[in-house]
């Protein structure tokens, strides 16, 4: 599998500012290879750009512009909340893990910089592993060692992010966005300060469409809260349609800011859901 | 009704658990599931009921309640109850009859067995040609003389074949027998039918636990009877050819008797006694006969009243097989017999010659033969006893001859030296003995074997010293010494032996204290082991039919010859609530009409509509409530818009 991995590279749409050593073009000109375009020239600036074949026609002096080709930072932002762990033998944050630490060996493999971000209601410590393939084992034992608890609390980790991460880059939320609060408005403060958003909505099957019938006992696996109810195959169905309707929800805020939002059920498998929707969305090519 | 053979009772216990079982599972069903979830928000989103909060435990009582019904119907379907009488299963019936010694009493027409076979022909006849009837004999034991039979040519074959036993009738068993059966084999439970004089011991008189099922053909019980109840002999402990005998007699009548009690010996009168019995008496005469022979004893009633007054002579006379009396003969070859004389020939049951050295025979016809200082050259063909043999020709090898060697013990450990203690003997001169492997010592010096026996054809003891040579002959170990040896080589001479004339039935023997279970046989004439018990000093064994059974137990034996009838002394009164008589003829009536079919339809509808109300199907329940509502909805719009 990490071979195929090999052949992708972790995609961003925006044009943000970085150093040079990136794989994704910048709208920003700098140090490029690829030709972008003329201005004039100001006093200051470097001769060793100015056109000089121009000059002999013209007797003006232009300068050539150049695409900026800047290395940003990614960061992984990973839910380790209690809710990860619903569902099959705590599948979903297994799931996550799988999911960050393919994605981390991608951006390695391009010499991105990776930033590995743990949350629940607060952000815990990180790590960063850039470099090459090479960084990828101490990047495994970092999620390996991560155990879930706490609740979500997706403003405060958000508030947190901005002013730990003054540095725009790529922002890759892998989380089942079960917030009891609202996260919309977070992910959207992420996007106003500038960050770039891929937004991987891990779920259980059993969080879209519960398979239980009859009187039901329901605790809430991050607040410990109890309801009792009585649940059938209709309220099964308005309960997927709720689900629906929050996934769509985080979908919107995600493409309205020209992010990507991909939905992945833990019943598809970790490649599969790379090759497949991933790709498709985009936010690996 | 039939459902595996279930009384209502039981039926009801069945019905019982398989309800708490319905209500167990529907609380299960019902209970509510505890499940963990990853987020709340979508549950109160999704507009689910969630009012079940204080709700009683049963929460949908008549979806239980309509279960019950239910199952108990398709139960009650599998119990197959009809209406009306059975026209195609007949009734399975009982037939007891008694086969007791009693049976046999004479009337004016013949027996009581008689008179119970033909009232057991009888009630066959007066049942309908479908039911079945087991016919039981009942005596000591309760015996199937035929399976559950509709054929009549079989039952009264049955019938006639039925003769009166030599026990007592056990009335208990048979009636338990009885119901087991029914409960068992039947599939319509018909009547227990007892057909006897019922005439039990004392404690199964009192017997009031009938079954409810029961109908009592009576035979007349009562009859003028005196008999033998118990013969008993044994060889006096004094004079071994002497019996001992103890006859016991009772009269089982309502009346006073006087009698005569006539003992025989081989034709030859032994003795006689007149007696007078009140009513229930039981009187004991002891006789003494002396004699060594084998031969019968006959003990015998004769009635001074009329013959015919005696409604059983079955009890009237019994005979014994007396064993002869066996002396043990031995030849005492001793140039001093007067010194032995005393030890060896004042036991009674010692045939006992005194012969000189020089007249040695080993072909000598004894069972035992005494060498006193005295080595043959050939070694007699029977068990000997060698008294200080010199030294070179002893059969036992001795190893040393010592001069004042002291006896310090004896082996009380042994069959020989059981029982013997002395003070420590000094010897002037005494021969100490090589041991082989099986050579048993019974009395030891400081340095070896003094006595010592071997076992084997013929057996053999050595005596390394002159008993009555020496300061021994004023121990009294001499003589038990003497006596077990004797007892060592002819066991069979020396036991005790008793002989009792008694009654079918349980045996109680009450066995000497130190007695090891393990060592006690019980065998019957063909030698036969017969199971037994023994609780404390009391053995118990079991004969159902007339027989000699021997108890051997250690140095005594026992024979039981086991051959007067056991005639009880009580008569068993039915109940006033149980059925008497023939039954009228009950040939068939209406036809029954089957409801199992009715009640499992019953049953299944019910589930059905318990399983369309309440369970799963509730989602089509609730889907049609709301398809009838929008339409109701619908057709109001419409009436509105028009």
């Amino acid at each position: 599998m990490l071979e195929k991995l090999e052949r992708l590279a972790i995609h961003w749409k925006k044009s943000l500012p970085g150093l040079v050593g990136g794989h994704n073009t910048s709208r920003f000109a700098g140090p490029g290879q690829e030709f972008l375009d003329h201005r004039h020239f100001h006093h200051g600036d470097d001769l060793r750009a100015v056109n000089w074949r121009v000059y002999l026609r013209l007797e003006k002096l232009f300068l050539k512009m150049f695409q900026l080709e800047p290395r940003i930072p990614v960061r992984m932002l990973v839910d380790t909340s209690r809710s990860m762990l619903t569902g099959a033998d705590g599948s979903k944050f297994d799931y996550a893990r799988k999911l960050a630490g393919a994605l981390c060996y991608v951006g390695l493999v391009r010499l991105d910089s990776i930033c590995l971000q743990p949350f629940s209601d607060k952000l815990a410590d990180a790590f960063i592993a850039s470099g090459g393939r090479h960084r990828f084992q101490p990047a495994l034992n970092f999620l390996s060692a991560l155990r879930a608890g706490g609740q979500t609390d997706f403003l405060e980790v958000a508030r947190e992010f901005i002013s730990t991460y003054p540095q725009q880059g790529l922002v890759i939320v892998i989380s089942d966005f079960l917030d009891d609060g609202d996260c919309e408005k977070p992910l959207q403060y992420l996007s106003d300060f500038g960050h770039e958003l891929i937004l991987i909505q891990v779920f259980d099957p059993s969080d879209r469409e519960p398979p239980w019938e009859g009187e039901l006992d329901l605790e809430d696996a991050e607040t410990g809260q109890h309801v009792e109810l009585a649940f059938d195959s209709d309220a099964r169905a308005e309960y997927t349609a709720a689900f629906d309707e929050y996934a769509q929800a985080i979908r919107r805020v995600a493409l309205r800011n020209n992010g990507r939002y991909v939905s992945l059920p833990t019943n598809v498998p970790v490649d599969e859901a790379i090759f497949g929707p991933l790709v498709r969305s985009g936010a690996v090519e | 009704m039939y459902l595996l053979n279930l009384g209502l009772g039981e039926l009801l216990g069945l019905a019982g658990a398989i309800s708490a079982g319905i209500v167990a599972l529907y609380l299960l069903d019902r209970s509510k599931r505890r499940q963990l979830v990853a987020t709340l928000r979508f549950w109160s989103a999704a507009d689910v009921r969630t009012d079940l909060k204080h709700r009683r435990r049963i929460q949908q009582p008549w979806s239980l309640l309509l279960q019950i019904v239910s199952i108990l119907l398709l139960l009650l379907a599998v119990a197959g109850p009809r209406l009306g009488v059975d026209q195609e299963s007949g009734r399975d019936h009982v037939l007891i009859l008694d086969t007791s010694a009693w049976m046999g009493a004479r009337t004016r027409q013949g027996t009581l067995m008689d008179e119970a076979r033909s009232l057991a022909r009888a009630y066959l006849r007066s049942l309908p040609g479908r039911d079945r009837v087991m016919i039981v004999r009942a005596d000591a034991l309760a015996t199937p003389a035929t399976a559950f039979e509709s054929n009549r040519s079989v039952l009264e074959e049955a019938i006639r074949e039925s003769q009166p036993s030599a026990s007592a009738l056990n009335l208990s068993q048979a009636f338990e027998f009885a119901q087991r059966a029914q409960k068992l084999q039947t599939q319509r439970v018909g009547e227990i039918v007892f057909a006897g004089a019922g005439r039990v011991p004392e404690e199964e008189a009192k017997l009031t636990a009938a079954p409810r099922n029961l109908r009592v053909l009576p035979v007349n019980a009562t009859g003028e009877n005196v008999g033998l109840r118990k013969i008993g002999l044994r060889r006096s402990p004094k004079m071994p050819d002497v019996w001992e005998i103890f006859v016991a007699v009772k009269n089982y009548g309502s009346r006073p008797h006087a009698v005569d009690l006539a003992l025989q010996f081989g034709g030859a009168p032994v003795g006689s006694k007149h007696l007078s019995l009140a009513p229930g008496a039981e009187e004991q005469s002891s006789f003494t006969y002396r004699t060594k022979a084998a031969g019968d004893l006959e003990a015998r009633i004769l009635s001074q009243d009329k013959p015919a007054r005696d409604a059983f002579p079955q009890d009237d006379r019994a005979v014994i097989e007396l064993p002869s009396q066996q002396s043990l003969r031995v030849v005492v070859y001793s140039a001093e017999p007067q010194m032995l004389r005393p030890l060896i020939a004042s036991n009674p049951q010692v045939d006992a010659d005194f012969e000189p050295p020089a007249r040695y025979d080993p072909q000598v016809k004894a069972d035992i033969v005494v060498l006193d200082q005295f080595a043959p050259a050939v070694r007699p063909h029977a068990d000997s006893i060698w008294i200080a043999p010199p030294a070179g020709k002893s059969p036992i090898p001795v190893r040393e001859t010592r001069s004042k060697a002291t006896l310090e013990r004896w082996r009380p450990d042994t069959t020989l030296g059981a029982g013997l203690r002395s003070k420590d003997v000094e010897f002037d001169s005494a021969e100490i003995f090589s041991l082989s492997p099986n050579d048993i010592p019974v009395a030891e010096a400081s340095d070896g074997a003094l006595i010592v026996a071997r076992p084997g054809t013929p057996k053999m003891v050595v005596i390394g010293f002159e008993p009555l040579g020496s300061q021994m002959k004023y121990e009294l170990a001499t003589p038990l010494m003497i006596e077990n040896i004797l007892r060592w080589m002819a066991p069979e001479t020396f036991l005790r032996r008793e002989v009792q004339a008694g009654t079918v039935g349980t045996v109680n023997v009450a066995l000497d204290k130190g007695v090891d279970p393990a060592r006690i046989r019980v065998i019957t004439e063909d030698q036969r082991p017969l199971p037994f018990t023994v609780e404390g000093n009391t053995l118990r064994f079991f004969a159902g039919a007339p027989a000699t059974v021997r108890v051997l137990t250690g140095d005594r034996e026992n024979v039981y010859s086991l051959t007067l009838p056991d005639v009880a002394e009580a008569v068993w009164s039915a109940p006033q609530n149980v059925r008497h008589g023939i039954p009228r003829s009950q040939e068939e009536n209406s036809p029954g009409t089957d409801l199992w079919p009715w009640l499992a339809v019953l049953g299944g509808a019910g589930l059905l509509i318990d399983w369309l109300l309440f369970g799963r199907s509730r989602a089509f329940r609730l889907r049609a409530a709301k398809m009838a509502a929008s339409m109701a909805l619908k057709r109001a719009a419409w009436r509105k818009a028009s």
